[in-house]
């Protein structure tokens, strides 16, 4: 089994490999999410994205994310990677995978997991249009 | 007192600063810094129902009380994933 520890990069992700890294023989069950640049946002042709981290910050919630998951499921192994900077239209931006011993709870950690990344993870997009303009994608306001 | 405030997305580009020295009365709090900062930008305003601040890596309250050398976080309503 290849080791990929929950991280935030500028390289590309590997989805495979954060599969891969899951893997385990008491694990009955593995569930990857994939998030992707998509070509279109409110019919809007999109050319690419750009990631804004507080990287500091934003490595220690995944800590907590992790934590958080681990005491709501038996997770068996899990692994979150997210990419920032610039990105372009089919490029990954986040990888989530978790095994459990059965699907279950594989799956319900994994989607508990992107929503909370989604939701609280200090990270900021910006599109940039085919057309030219670029701007921020509207938020989320972080919960105090 | 001296903390340092990064400003991040949308608020970096208001503020036209990654980050600055902010000073502030000894004792003040987050909401004095909240204030301060509006002063010095007075655009951001139009940010202030949405935007959080974290103190040393963690959300904080208005009325968290504030240290030299804190390092205070502008934050704009979050869009990973």
């Amino acid at each position: 089994m290849r080791k990929t520890a929950t991280k935030i990069t500028t390289s590309r992700i590997d989805s495979g490999q954060v599969l891969a890294s899951v893997e385990d023989r008491s694990a009955g069950g593995s569930v990857l999410f994939v998030g992707t640049i998509r070509t279109k946002s409110d019919g809007k042709r999109v050319k690419g994205l750009t990631y804004e981290v507080y990287r500091e910050m934003a490595e220690k919630r995944m800590k907590e994310i992790e934590g958080e998951v681990r005491r709501k499921w038996p997770v068996v192994r899990m692994a979150m990677v997210h990419r920032y900077g610039d990105l372009k239209v089919g490029e990954v931006s986040v990888a989530v995978a978790v095994s459990c011993e059965h699907r279950a709870e594989a799956f319900e950690a994994c989607r508990f997991a992107i929503d909370t990344i989604k939701g609280t993870l200090p990270m900021w997009k910006k599109e940039k249009f085919g057309g030219g303009g670029e701007k921020w994608v509207r938020g989320t306001p972080l919960e105090t | 007192m001296m903390v340092k405030v990064l400003y991040f997305a949308a608020a970096k580009d208001i503020a036209k600063a990654r980050d600055e020295r902010v000073s502030l009365r000894d004792g003040a709090t987050l909401e004095d810094l909240a204030s301060e900062v509006a002063r010095l930008h007075p655009q951001l305003s139009s940010m202030k129902r949405s935007v959080r601040f974290s103190v040393n890596l963690e959300i904080a309250s208005p009325s968290a009380k504030l240290s030299e050398g804190d390092e205070v976080g502008v934050l704009p309503p979050v869009a990973g994933g």
